[in-house]
């Protein structure tokens, strides 16, 4: 693997500790050191417990210190997840079998494993929800503590499906840990980047082509639902996107842009952006690997490479997060990708469902009429 | 022998040695800094440095690149992992590359000093973190400090005083430097560096240099003896941290320096009655201290205020919840003042 300047992205330990501590009722363990318990601790806002091992117990096993720490946790009824940290990935100690009588989940996600996406997805496949065909209603994934944007989903999400009179399941990654033993069959999606591959997926919610498909396949599998509320609200955001949209065009060109995010907000705001204003989509630089986009896009892990390829590509506007933020010179820009230091963030905004569109659309436009700027 | 002596509380909380060199190396202007480990420990610590300079008026983000070892590299060894990002960083247009390791690395066991030993273009300076391995956030700034330290040569003594270990993630660590400056001046010293804050490799000739060195903090005392060793340099402990500190301060300056400081004590003396004439209005009050960082200097420093202006500190709840945080000099103390009375106006 190449060096990498500045990365951009965490690691495989904060994708698990990100998926497991958005249930209640698990108790999360980093087992390691301060350093990797901080970082997760102060970007996902979620209580985490620490081993915080030192030295002498990477030499003479940490048997004890886990005890002590686990001990401490046991007794609230809550399941155990220890996260295993690079070096205790590496010290061969039977964790399991050490804490035999404490039933704990043990995660084994070093952040030299992988990328967040990769520890996320591994801590809920250990979880190993079920499905129940008693379950009513239709679950909710890709929810992720990570995401700046994920209550503002969730909410959105939630309200849509009470508008269309169909229940919520089991939220993944943001329920009761609980009923990821007994899921819906069907699942929808907020964030393609942390799919749970629970269930029929029946769709996403990002963008509106996506959101009505979405709607018109849940109004065929709940026969007792009403999805015409939501399709009607729909039709009626578009059409007062548009009307916005047209208004802005007759007065600015066409925005250039540049986005750095996961695959599906990239996509999202790729064809969202060419749909409502027919921007030039110059480069997406995604945040992780697997991507079928039909716009020109690599992979970028590092700061300097985004700068390269913003001063390369010159947009007028750039996505992405506070990184990308720092180095996008006089450009507009607008945050969609995390982390997103330095702006107070306090309503639940979403970027899925109607109203995640009509948040985006607002931003890039508020956002590229604040930011005049000549073209050289 | 007790080969396993039970961690205390405080060594377990220490925060990243690897965190706390950084703070110091990404201060050196021109510089690169080396992180040998898995990508999250690099963006663990730019995500946090991202967060933090902006709030000191830095909006240069830090070079720091990652030797991103995967897998592979953990199974048979991360050290040609890091000769390709060395040879890497050397290329570019760097004055001096830093080399910090972290945990993983320091287990695995690679030999990141006779790597960073090897013939480069520029200078490449091995600082020993490794996480936990290396103790606490701030013996990494220690480390850095010493492993900094020893690139500079000894040198003729002239008349200035450097300042050693600024806490460079720390909100107020430009004011604080403002307010020993001041007082400094009041003993007609100058600075000679900030040894690290903004520092240019041009500058490091003068570290040898100095009368005497003045510590941010006692926890630095390590550095203050390195220093002490390799140039003869005195060092004062602290920087002051409350009115009668001050004052102590100012004598121990002049005595290293051999200036008389009775025309400056004058000065700050009266500074110090004008400030506390200024805030008489909240004498004769009741107050509760608070805050989160409670350690000796800030307590000793607020109760002395408190009782100067007859300022009843008592633990009564109901009483005005006085905010304590770690003040440096005359300064310090008339900004927590200012607090003070917000909270008793409130």
């Amino acid at each position: 693997m190449p060096e990498c300047d500045n990365p951009l992205w965490p690691c495989a330990m904060t994708g698990a500790a990100a998926c497991l501590a958005g249930f209640e009722g698990v108790s999360v363990v980093i087992h390691g050191s301060s350093g990797c318990y901080y970082y997760p601790t102060t970007l996902l806002h979620a209580p985490l417990h620490g081993t915080f091992i030192l030295e002498n117990e990477v030499i003479f096993g940490s048997e004890e210190r886990l005890r002590e720490v686990i001990g401490g946790l046991s007794g609230t009824g809550n399941r155990i997840a220890v996260i295993t940290t690079c070096v205790p990935a590496i010290l061969g100690e039977d964790i399991q079998s050490m804490l035999a009588e404490h039933d704990v989940l043990l995660v084994d996600s070093p952040g030299f494993s992988g990328d967040v996406e990769t520890g996320y997805t591994k801590a809920l496949s250990l979880l190993a929800p079920q499905t129940d065909a008693a379950a009513e209603g239709v679950n909710i994934d890709g929810i992720c503590l990570l995401d700046p944007f994920y209550k503002g989903n969730l909410q959105e999400i939630r309200r849509l499906l009470a508008l269309a009179s169909i229940p919520v399941a089991t939220v993944f990654c943001r329920d009761a840990l609980k009923k990821t033993g007994a899921a819906a069959t069907c699942t929808i999606g907020t964030n393609a980047d942390f799919s749970s591959g629970v269930g029929k997926y029946l769709g996403g919610s990002l963008g509106s082509g996506t959101l009505r498909a979405t709607f018109e396949r849940l109004g065929a599998v709940f026969e007792e639902s009403d999805t015409s509320p939501v399709l009607r609200e729909l039709s009626l955001m578009e059409e007062e996107t548009v009307r916005v949209c047209d208004k802005f065009l007759r007065r600015f060109d066409p925005p250039s842009v540049v986005i750095f995010a996961g695959a599906s907000y990239a996509e999202f705001a790729a064809e969202a952006l060419e749909h409502f204003l027919d921007a030039d989509v110059r480069f997406i630089g995604l945040r992780n690997q697997d991507s079928t986009l039909h716009y020109p896009a690599a992979r970028v892990t590092g700061l300097k490479e985004a700068q390269q390829l913003i001063e390369v590509h010159n947009p007028d506007l750039v996505l992405g997060s506070s990184f990308e933020r720092s180095v996008r010179g006089n450009r507009a820009f607008l945050g969609i990708t995390p982390p997103l230091r330095g702006v107070v963030r306090l309503a639940p905004v979403p970027l899925a469902g109607i109203n995640g569109t009509l948040f985006f659309m607002e931003q890039v436009l508020n956002a590229c009429m604040d930011h005049p700027r000549t073209q050289p | 022998m007790n080969l396993r002596p039970s961690p205390t509380p405080i060594s377990r909380s220490g925060g990243c040695t690897l965190t706390g060199a950084l703070s110091v190396t990404t201060q050196v202007r021109g510089a690169a800094s080396i992180i040998h480990g898995p990508k999250g420990c690099a963006h663990h610590n730019f995500s946090l440095f991202h967060a933090t300079l902006p709030d000191n008026d830095q909006a240069v983000l830090p070079d720091l690149v990652s030797s991103a070892l995967g897998e592979c590299d953990i199974i048979f060894g991360g050290e040609d992992a890091l000769t390709r990002t060395i040879r890497s960083v050397c290329s570019r247009d760097v004055s001096t590359v830093f080399v910090l390791s972290t945990c993983i690395v320091a287990t695995i066991g690679d030999d990141v000093e006779a790597v960073c030993g090897r013939d480069w273009p520029v200078p490449v300076i091995p600082v020993p973190t490794a996480g936990f391995f290396g103790g606490t956030f701030q013996d990494g700034v220690n480390n850095a400090l010493i492993a900094l330290a020893d690139a500079g040569a000894p040198a003729p003594t002239r008349p200035c005083v450097n300042i050693i270990g600024e806490k460079n993630l720390e909100y107020e660590v430009d004011e604080n430097y403002t307010e020993v400056v001041r007082l400094l001046t009041l003993l007609g010293l100058p600075v000679g560096i900030r040894f690290v804050r903004h520092l240019s490799p041009d500058d490091m000739p003068a570290l040898g240099a100095a009368q005497v060195s003045i510590l941010r903090d006692p926890s630095l005392v390590p550095v203050g003896d390195h220093l002490r060793e390799r140039f003869g340099t005195p060092y004062i402990p602290s920087f002051p941290t409350g009115l009668s500190d001050t004052l102590a301060f100012i004598r121990s300056v002049a005595a290293a320096c051999r200036i008389d400081p009775k025309r400056a004590l004058e000065i700050e003396q009266a500074l110090q009655a004008e400030i506390l004439a200024d805030f008489a209005d909240i004498g004769d009050t009741e107050g509760v201290f608070c805050g989160p960082v409670m350690d000796t200097g800030s307590s000793r420093a607020a109760r002395e205020a408190a009782d100067a202006l007859h300022i009843r500190v008592s633990s009564n709840r109901e009483a005005h919840p006085l905010p304590v945080h770690p003040v440096v000099g005359t300064s310090g103390v008339r900004r927590m003042l200012h607090r003070w009375r917000r909270a008793i106006h409130a």
